[in-house]
């Protein structure tokens, strides 16, 4: 732990029954930082999001959110972050002023300081003009903005967002990211979870990538790019007959890892321009025809790829 | 301060529904309107049955003897049957002869004719004197005619009674060797009349001075149409306070399911305080719920509830109990797909069980069918809610009620506890 911690995480453990959805991760998040968790479905994102927020209690390890105790001073930790979950929740039947102002009781605010913020949030996300209306009659997106809304009413020093774009249309989630982005100038820590590889690359100074339970990567874009070295990444997709290539191409000269997942491929390779003739030959040898092709830089999907043999996305 | 803004959140939810205030006030006040309605035939809007004036004709033929002086029964029978004290039930018309009379009770003129003897005097001042006086009627017509009969039976065994005191009068003067004149009996016997009838005009309306009619209070004011809503309208009131209990605590689930009470716990708000406002909320909820029911029903159907205190004792207890009982069924419960289920089934039959005394209390010769149904009945808490609310509205004082009442917050403290402890463990 270091002196500029906002959330220290030390060997934070979960289990439910036999499932071990967390397995002792640390990993430290700096105050004033974007951080992402980065991981597919079923990482452990969300379970350590919960942790993090006292919502679960750990079976084993322990967090310091801003110098607190998740096991012994929970109360102190709530005081200290926001919490906007994945999925909306919010009270359909009160108006977006109703309900800023319900939750921001919820924080002990009051009187004066309460309408303030309140003017301030609507302000913020945009729904000064509508903050009479039930929140029932609005849009997706407009409840997105609430959602996240309700988690700066007591202007917190750290915010949690578990996935807040998902399922979205890409304007409203651009506005979420530029919101993001904006919090964090403001001096807000925010820890990020997301399996979108460049949600995680546009916003963070740091990323933790989680996989079954366990941070297998962990630092900035950069540090974790070069894991990968100069490895080219190829997403392919072939029109049928995966199994008869995947084995060849493992195989092949350069090759490093190969991905599969409904006719799309990703392979990480030394040189692609070596690598591309010798697929489509052995390619054409085994009958399977590849109707697109794209080659990528090396990313978080590629270390992904790299650190797991799996594509994120699995 | 943080419980009584989620309790003011969910009383907010709760009285912005429209399905829910349907089921708090519009359904209940609407059952007990239907039986007012099926009932309002009995009675009327003052109170007391609506009867229609009896039409009667009088043919006074009474022919006093020549030694009675001032004196006619027949004439005293005639002016007492349209005396002020009868006028609004009774229309009396003189006829002068018999067949008159009764030409005008077959031409459905009158319902009654009243022929009173030519001897009616003599009958009545003379020791050994008989006459009768005749009720000419139509047999289809019942109610009438047998008030008329009443009527004059009463005037008839006033007169007797003073022929009575002339004949004991008589008897004891004799016995003293001093045995009285015809017209010194005549005269006791008037004499009697006159003092029993200065006795009667002295008392109130409607009274007598050797009678002490004695009725419940609240029977002085109402009438048989209020006696018949009060179970109805207390019974309803107890059905959908259960059903709202369970309702407005189905919140819980509700919220879990909406992902705002895991937000809730994300907040610097402790768990107890959390179950606390959401709790405070449905006791708030049936508590309004009972007083808008209790006020409406008095103030629409006339309804009396009883006496302040023990009224104040039961409402409590029915709020204790009905929102104990629905946090604790929704604390059995995993979602709000079951809570359809068993609010409906559970409560229907639990609120029908509890709430039999409405139709049973009014039964004709139904007490074995009441005291087995009242005693089922307490199987379930509805009934002891029930219990108490029928102790109040039959007039029963703060003893009556108190061990009901006991009962009813010992088993809504268990239920409460059984709840929250359930819910704590659930969310901890």
């Amino acid at each position: 732990m270091t002196d500029d911690s906002a959330i220290h995480v030390q060997g934070l453990d979960k289990s439910f029954g036999d499932i071990h959805a967390v397995r002792r991760i640390s990993f430290d998040v700096h105050r004033g930082e974007i951080f992402s968790l980065l991981g597919p479905n079923g990482a452990g994102k969300s379970t350590t999001i919960s942790m993090l927020a006292c919502l679960l209690e750990p079976t084993g390890g322990d967090a310091l959110v801003m110098g607190h105790s998740i096991l012994r001073d929970p109360m102190a930790v709530k005081e200290a972050i926001g919490v906007v979950p994945q999925e909306i929740a919010l009270y359909e039947d009160l108006s977006a002023r109703e309900n800023l102002i319900f939750w921001g009781k919820m924080y002990g605010l009051r009187g004066t300081e309460l309408q303030r913020r309140v003017d301030m949030v609507l302000d913020i996300v945009g729904l000064v003009d509508r903050q009479s209306g039930a929140v029932s009659k609005f849009s997706g997106g407009m409840k997105r903005r609430l959602n996240i809304g309700i988690a700066l009413m007591h202007q917190p020093d750290v915010i949690i967002m578990d996935e807040p774009t998902v399922g979205i249309d890409p304007q409203t989630r651009r506005k979420i990211l530029d919101s993001v982005k904006a919090f964090n100038e403001q001096g807000m820590t925010v820890l990020y979870t997301t399996h979108y590889m460049e949600e995680a690359q546009e916003l963070s100074d740091h990323i933790a990538i989680m996989d079954q339970g366990e941070v297998i990567a962990y630092g900035t874009h950069d540090e974790l790019v070069e894991i990968v070295g100069e490895l080219d990444r190829i997403d392919l997709t072939i029109n049928s007959g995966a199994a008869r290539v995947l084995s060849e191409w493992r195989a092949t000269e350069g090759v490093h890892h190969v991905a599969s997942e409904d006719g799309n491929l990703t392979l990480l390779v030394e040189d692609s321009n070596v690598a591309l003739p010798r697929l489509f030959e052995s390619a054409n040898g085994a009958g399977v025809r590849i109707t697109s092709v794209d080659i990528q830089e090396p990313n978080l999907e590629a270390v992904f790829l790299h650190l797991t043999g799996r594509a994120l996305r699995d | 301060m943080r419980i009584f803004d989620i309790a003011l959140k969910d009383l907010r939810h709760s009285f912005r529904s429209a399905f829910a205030l349907m089921f708090m006030f519009v359904i209940p006040l609407l059952t007990v309107g239907l039986f007012y309605l099926a009932f309002g035939g009995l009675a009327a809007d003052e109170g007391g049955f609506d009867l229609a004036t009896i039409h009667v004709r009088v043919a006074n033929l009474d022919e006093p003897p020549e030694e009675v002086t001032g004196f006619s029964a027949g004439e005293m029978l005639t002016e007492f049957l349209a005396s002020d004290d009868l006028a609004n039930l009774l229309a009396v018309e003189a006829a002068p002869a018999a067949a008159v009379a009764r030409a005008a009770v077959d031409r459905q003129e009158a319902a009654v004719a009243v022929i009173i003897p030519p001897d009616f005097t003599t009958a009545v001042v003379e020791p050994e004197g008989e006459a009768s006086v005749e009720l000419y009627y139509d047999p289809t017509l019942q109610i009438g005619p047998g008030i008329v009969e009443d009527v004059v039976s009463q005037f008839v065994e006033g007169l007797a009674g003073s022929r009575l005191a002339a004949e004991v009068a008589g008897r004891q003067l004799s016995e003293y060797g001093s045995p009285p004149q015809p017209q010194r009996l005549r005269e006791i016997s008037m004499a009697y009349g006159d003092w029993s009838s200065a006795l009667g005009e002295g008392q109130p309306e409607g009274t007598s001075p050797l009678i002490d009619v004695r009725t419940p209070r609240e029977a002085e004011t109402e009438n048989l149409l209020t006696v018949l809503l009060r179970p109805i309208a207390g019974g309803m009131m107890i059905f959908y306070a259960f059903f709202t209990g369970a309702s407005a605590s189905q919140s819980i689930l509700d919220e879990e399911e909406a992902g705002t009470l895991s937000r809730l716990f994300t907040t610097p708000t402790p768990l107890s305080r959390i179950l606390g406002g959401k709790l405070l909320a449905v006791f708030a909820t049936i508590f309004v719920q009972v007083v808008v029911l209790m006020t409406l029903a008095a103030l629409v159907f006339h309804v009396g509830w009883g006496e302040t205190l023990p009224l104040v004792l039961v409402t409590l207890g029915l709020v204790v109990l009905a929102s104990s009982f629905g946090i604790f069924l929704t604390s059995l419960l995993n979602d709000t797909g079951q809570a359809g289920l068993v609010f409906g089934g559970v409560m229907t039959i639990t609120g029908m069980v509890g709430i039999n005394a409405m139709f049973t209390a009014n039964v004709p010769g139904g007490s074995s069918v009441s005291t087995i149904a009242d005693t089922v009945a307490l199987l379930v808490p509805q009934g002891w809610a029930m219990r108490g609310w029928r102790t109040v509205m039959e007039g029963g004082g703060v003893n009556d009620v108190l061990p009901t009442v006991a009962v009813m917050l010992m088993l809504g403290g268990a239920f409460f506890i059984v709840g929250t402890l359930r819910f704590r463990k659930r969310f901890a």
